[in-house]
């Protein structure tokens, strides 16, 4: 318990640190984002209206109370008015991207994660074999393609010569979305083609993990126990060596969950799909800086939950941190 | 103590097999052991000990590989059991005791589930009381709190955890245990408390002991027969007794001389000059000729067999005894 209160204080500090910075960059940059709008006008207006402008962009004031004023802001999920979707507050925009990448890249994972592990197992329990010699450099080599190529290809494949699946978006562009069979269906047909080319590029990560992990724990004096003991293959494989080989790629899991905002900005591009990667690059390109500072935020929150829930499950998961956070 | 072996060894081969070549780790090895008896393999590392018991319930590992010979257990021959048989046989007639109980538990599972699926691997339709109360059973024959059963291996010292191994080796009630090593990492006082236990168990459940250690001494305190063992052959076997005081072989006759003794005339201690032979290089003849300083012509040429040793009861392979 004291560990992980430990690792709580850890990780508050650390968003701590992380807001201030996210704070304090663009304030030291030249060019605020309400300068960028005054130039846009190009100075046609009154010393009052600037003024307007300053406030609601929350550049009024000394540093310090601007600073105060963007924790209060934060603490109420107030990330300002966006400059591109102006009047849109950027907190529903974000919210709104934030759902759709997290279905998509979180399916994504959660797929990737079971076919790499699975795939892991049975390839490290019968090395050599069949299995092992046919999938292992194939998994290599697709786990060594850009994300970019995987999804321009399939997109090409699927949609332009083949026009199996639909060019793009989350769901049919007429379609009210509601709690029916007729959304969840438009909406996994719309995820098939993304989550495929996310898929495709990661799993084999999560085979050679699993299987190199694996590998290591079958010379290990307790597998030849087991297997001494009679206990059956499937027993000896689950219990003995593939629960032992999951610790770390729980931890890797738990990492790359922390990332599934960042977004897939590629993926999302390609198949024009409504997730934060897309949104970022529209921000940035456009330079809407509450947008980017809010993505930013959402980000260090999720990838510090993450680590967090990581430790939490590796404490349940392996009895020697246990104690180790007892003592 | 019946006379009919518990289990014979006979020309027992085992290989390692590389890229291209064979290396030949255990070549045609002969014994018996008795039921009750705790017989006894000694030997410089590497000369195949522990290949022989891991051959004796088929656990060799690739690229080792049972080449040749026949492993009977009260008659039935081990190296034709089906894969069925063969699970059923391991543990409940053969079990094991590893060198390093730091090694031979999961870290993960609690010890009680790694005694409880022993039994449940054997005996499907125990209940889960029935293998509690078992494993509760087995903690206390080894002296150790039932209440930490549902501790985790790195919770128990050394020692303890050797006597959880111990513990788990008795779950089934085996007929021969195979200790290889089992006081190998733990200090001496440990050692002592443990080689007691194990000899209260043996003379109250009555199994068999295969005992493999580097420690002659110990081996010769524990042992009723002692086989030696050199570069994969069998040079002597005979009873712990005649080992340091009637040594037939001249290995025998060296490694008693590269132990020294608690009482007695002092005596330089003499060692064994040169190593063992490389198994993929061995030297034509009798394998130990190159060191031997008692070979004559015909031990470069020949390879000696074993043959029965009046002076001890036992057998020694050594052209010199002919």
């Amino acid at each position: 318990m004291a560990f992980l209160l430990r690792r709580l204080g850890f990780y508050f500090g650390a968003f701590f640190v992380a807001i201030t910075l996210n704070f304090l960059i663009p304030r030291l940059m030249p060019g605020d984002p309400a300068t960028r709008i005054l130039l846009s006008l190009r100075g046609k207006l009154r010393p009052d209206q600037i003024d307007a402008i300053r406030k609601t962009y929350g550049f009024e004031g000394s540093l310090w109370d601007q600073y105060l004023q963007y924790l209060w802001r934060l603490a109420h999920f107030d990330f300002g008015t966006s400059t591109v979707n102006f009047p849109e507050p950027t907190a529903s925009l974000l919210f709104y991207a934030a759902g759709w990448t997290l279905f998509l890249v979180g399916a994504a994972t959660a797929l990737s994660f079971g076919i790499g592990i699975t795939m892991g197992i049975w390839s490290a329990w019968r090395r050599g074999g069949f299995f092992d010699t046919f999938f292992t450099p194939i998994n290599v080599m697709l786990n060594a393609f850009t994300p970019a190529v995987v999804a321009l290809l399939l997109w090409y494949a699927f949609t332009m010569q083949w026009a199996i699946f639909p060019l793009g978006r989350a769901h049919e562009m007429n379609l009210t979305p509601g709690f029916n069979l007729e959304t969840v269906l438009s909406i996994a047909w719309h995820a098939v083609l993304p989550v495929a080319s996310i898929v495709i590029v990661s799993f084999g990560a999560w085979h050679l993990g699993m299987r190199n992990t694996m590998i290591n724990l079958l010379n290990e004096d307790f597998v030849l126990l087991a297997k001494a003991k009679g206990l059956s293959d499937r027993r000896i494989r689950n219990r003995y060596v593939a629960r032992n080989a999951i610790l770390p790629q729980i931890t890797s899991l738990a990492l790359s969950i922390g990332y599934v905002l960042g977004g897939a900005f590629i993926t999302e591009v390609v198949f024009n799909y409504p997730g934060l990667g897309k949104f970022t690059l529209n921000a940035i390109q456009t330079r809407d800086y509450s947008f980017i500072q809010a993505q930013l935020i959402l980000l260090t929150m999720s990838v510090l939950v993450a680590n967090l829930a990581s430790d939490v499950l590796n404490v349940i998961l392996d009895p020697r941190l246990r104690s180790l956070g007892r003592a | 103590m019946s006379d009919a072996p518990l289990i014979e060894v006979r020309n027992l081969t085992v290989d390692y097999v590389g890229a291209n070549s064979v290396s030949r780790a255990v070549n045609g090895i002969d014994f018996d052991i008795r039921p009750g008896e705790a017989f006894g393999l000694a030997g410089e590392s590497g000369c195949g000990k522990s290949t022989v018991a891991f051959a004796l319930a088929r656990l060799t590992r690739l690229p080792g590989l049972v080449s040749g010979g026949a492993v009977r257990f009260m008659g039935e021959d081990v190296l034709s059991f089906s894969a069925e048989r063969l699970r059923r046989y391991r543990w409940s007639e053969v079990s094991f005791v590893f060198q390093s109980a730091m090694n031979a538990l999961n870290p993960v599972i609690k010890v009680s589930e790694q005694i409880e699926d022993a039994i449940l691997a054997h005996r499907p339709r125990a209940s889960r009381a029935e293998t509690l109360a078992r494993a509760a059973e087995l903690f206390e024959l080894v002296g150790i709190s039932p209440r930490r059963l549902d501790d985790y291996p790195h919770q128990f010292s050394g020692g303890m955890r050797q006597r959880i191994c111990i513990a788990m080796a008795l779950a089934l009630e085996p007929r021969l245990i195979i200790m290889d090593e089992p006081t190998t990492a733990l200090d001496v006082v440990v050692q002592r408390d443990i080689i007691e236990q194990i000899c209260e168990l043996k003379a109250r459940f009555g199994f068999s002991v295969l005992f493999i250690t580097h420690d002659l001494g110990l081996m010769i305190e524990f042992c009723d027969r002692i086989g030696v063992m050199y570069a994969g052959e069998l040079v002597e076997v005979a009873p712990a007794s005649a080992i340091l005081t009637a040594p037939q072989h001249p290995y025998t006759r060296a490694l008693g001389r590269s132990f020294p003794p608690l009482s007695g005339p002092r005596f330089r201690l003499e060692g064994i000059a040169g190593s063992p032979p490389s198994l993929s290089a061995l030297p034509e003849g009798c394998r130990f000729s190159p060191r031997c300083g008692e070979a004559i012509p015909v031990c470069v040429r020949l390879a000696p067999e074993l043959r029965p040793t009046p002076a001890t009861g036992g057998e020694a392979a050594c052209h010199l005894l002919q």
